[in-house]
């Protein structure tokens, strides 16, 4: 026996409110924990930016589209390596089997070089290259809108009146967990070429280029900038990161709600924790003092006391890590990621945030065991020996 | 020759405040207990016994006065130090057995030994040593609601001497006990006393038990009689 044995025995007292309190803490847990992987995987995209890309938009907004021939004086900026452009096409699916999906309209010769977390067959880039209404899919979109390599696929605009018929020529492989595999890809002359768009003619979305050395990256972006500074069109040239925050800052105040939800409930696990606690300690009240009695220090009894709190609190992080685990990993991951990749396309609970889950469990089982340890702790022996609940 | 104190309190008072009013428990009292002596103390309800022999025991101290046991100046030390001085020179029975419901016997007993710098081994051969001084070797494997009314007493006396205490104090030891538990564990006492010297200095309302010890003192409106 050690003094450890004395707090752990204490936690299966009361053997009915140490599991409620436990799974208390572990549902607590579970939904910071939900609550954070949401967050995390909202900003994976940015997160996980190609640090050597850059994008370049209109200046006043990227609803706001480019000359063509920007992209032919852009690739002649210094340091960079390649660029490509796109134009933003608004798919929707005419049998509604998917309600949104990301379609665009890229430079075939260029597109895949640059954006090379994509990964195309060779076979399928050169099918592209030869056919003008070629398309390319991500895997999951395929399956939701059932067609494969050699399949027409009818799909329709919220921006581009009418029916556009596309052949589907491949498929992309993900290279990086974050790529989005709800996504389609065609050729931007396809578009350009139709009378449907003559609206915006030799126009396009944006472009990204990659650089030859992303520590000068900041540089790159100026002098691209300087170039169209004078012209009518200015532009605005940013990290691939920054380029993804600013899709994502309208969500800000979203993702700030949702961080203050996932602090207010570790506080009310706090608060159920030193609940438990302090019930516990009051019934031991004159046990504590027996123990003072025969020689152990007001230390032993608030160790005994943050002991058991940290261990109560530890166990339902791990639970509740462990829940978390099989309810993101196994039911909520997969189901997202197969039909909101375009929000989320990689929806897995990080290690980080398990971590953080589990930490934020001991530090606020301290916490939670610091009142009623000190009171136990200061009481007088012979208070305590008098104290029989 | 008589066996020098190993108890000597003098001019003790001790006054508690309830709602702003003093209540003067005991009245500058004196007493000296000689080493190896098994003493009881008597008295009314309120008189005074429990707080004389928590001071006594270390646990509280007096409003003014001096307290010497064992050769140590109570009276200017820290609680900490009082501890640490519990847990080497006084052995605790109390009434209602206070042992600890999750702990086996061995392990209740074994709870002053964490105290001390013995390592494992040498603290479960002193804890088996106890529970066969009072006859529960067998029992040691046992929690206490395992075992009878008596049975927790003798564990609990088992505690009291593990750590070889010079000093035992019971308060009311036979309080909850039925008569025959009531004489075996006052005959352990007495035995504890006449085979291994120990002092043992007892609170009790019951004149029977009274009548085992070698002095019984009468304390009366916080002054001995």
């Amino acid at each position: 026996m050690n003094l450890a044995t004395y707090a752990r025995r204490n936690l299966w007292r009361r053997k009915g409110r140490t599991i409620l309190t436990i799974l208390a803490v572990a549902v607590a847990v579970l939904i910071f924990a939900v609550i954070r992987t949401v967050v995390s995987a909202w900003n994976a995209g940015a997160d996980q930016a190609a640090s050597d890309r850059l994008a370049t938009r209109h200046k006043v907004s990227i609803t706001m589209q480019l000359p063509l021939n920007y992209s032919t004086q852009l690739r002649e900026v210094p340091g960079i390596e390649a660029s490509t452009w796109a134009t933003w096409f608004g798919s929707k699916d005419p049998k509604e089997r998917t309600p949104f999906f990301a379609g665009f309209a890229a430079d075939h010769n260029t597109w895949f070089e640059v954006m090379d977390e994509m990964q195309v067959e060779p076979a399928a880039l050169e099918e592209w290259k030869r056919t003008p209404n070629g398309a390319i899919l991500g895997d999951v979109l395929a399956r939701t809108l059932e067609v494969g390599v050699g399949d027409k696929l009818m799909i329709t605009s919220d921006i581009y009146d009418g029916d556009w018929e596309f052949k589907v020529v491949g498929i992309y492989k993900p290279l990086r967990r974050t790529v989005d595999r709800n996504s389609m890809v065609f050729r931007w002359d396809y578009l350009n070429n139709d009378p449907r768009a003559e609206f915006a003619h030799d126009q396009i979305g944006w472009m990204m280029s990659r650089i030859t050395d992303s520590t000068k990256s900041a540089d790159v972006s100026r002098a691209i900038d300087k170039i169209f500074d004078e012209r009518e069109d200015q532009t605005v040239t940013m990290s691939e990161r920054a380029f993804q925050l600013s899709f994502l800052g309208a969500f800000a105040a979203v993702l700030t709600a949702f961080d203050l939800v996932s602090l207010v409930i570790l506080l009310i696990m706090t608060l159920i924790l030193a609940n438990t606690i302090a019930m516990s300690v009051r019934e031991r009240t004159h046990e504590y003092g027996i123990l003072r009695a025969v020689g152990f220090r007001p230390g032993h009894i608030l160790g005994f006391i943050l002991g058991e709190s940290v261990l109560l609190a530890l166990i339902g992080g791990v639970v509740g890590v462990l829940l978390t685990l099989a309810l993101i990993n196994g039911v909520m991951g997969p189901y997202i990621e197969e039909n909101m990749a375009g929000f989320f396309p990689y929806f897995q609970a990080p290690v980080v945030v398990m971590l953080q889950a589990l930490g934020a469990a001991v530090l606020l089982g301290l916490v939670a065991g610091l009142f009623p340890a000190y009171r136990a702790s200061s009481r007088k022996v012979t208070d305590a020996l008098r104290r029989i609940d | 020759m008589s066996e020098p104190s190993i108890v000597t309190l003098s001019g003790i008072s001790k006054t508690f405040h309830r709602a702003k009013e003093p209540i003067h428990v005991l009245d500058k009292l004196d007493l000296d207990v000689p080493a190896g002596s098994f003493e009881a103390l008597m008295g009314p309800s309120g008189s005074g016994k429990s707080t004389l022999l928590n001071i006594i025991a270390g646990l509280d101290r007096p409003t003014s006065g001096t307290v010497k046991i064992a050769g140590s100046d109570l009276t200017n030390m820290s609680d900490g130090a009082l501890a640490k001085w519990r847990a080497a020179t006084i052995g605790f029975v109390f009434q209602s057995f206070n042992l600890i419901p999750v702990l086996t016997a061995a392990q209740n007993v074994e709870l002053p030994l964490l105290l001390t710098h013995l390592g494992g081994g040498e603290r479960k051969k002193r804890v088996a040593i106890a529970l066969k001084v009072v006859g529960l070797e067998d029992r040691m494997h046992h929690y206490p609601r395992q075992l009878s009314g008596g049975q927790e007493q003798r564990v609990a006396i088992a505690r009291a001497i593990v750590n070889d205490p010079k000093i035992i104090v019971a308060d009311e030891p036979t309080g909850d006990l039925d008569r025959k538990s009531a004489d075996d564990v006052l005959t352990l006492l007495e035995t504890l006393n006449k085979e291994q010297g120990k002092t043992i200095f007892m609170v009790t309302h019951d004149p029977a038990a009274a009548e085992r010890a070698g002095v019984v003192r009468k304390l009366d409106k916080g002054a001995l009689q």
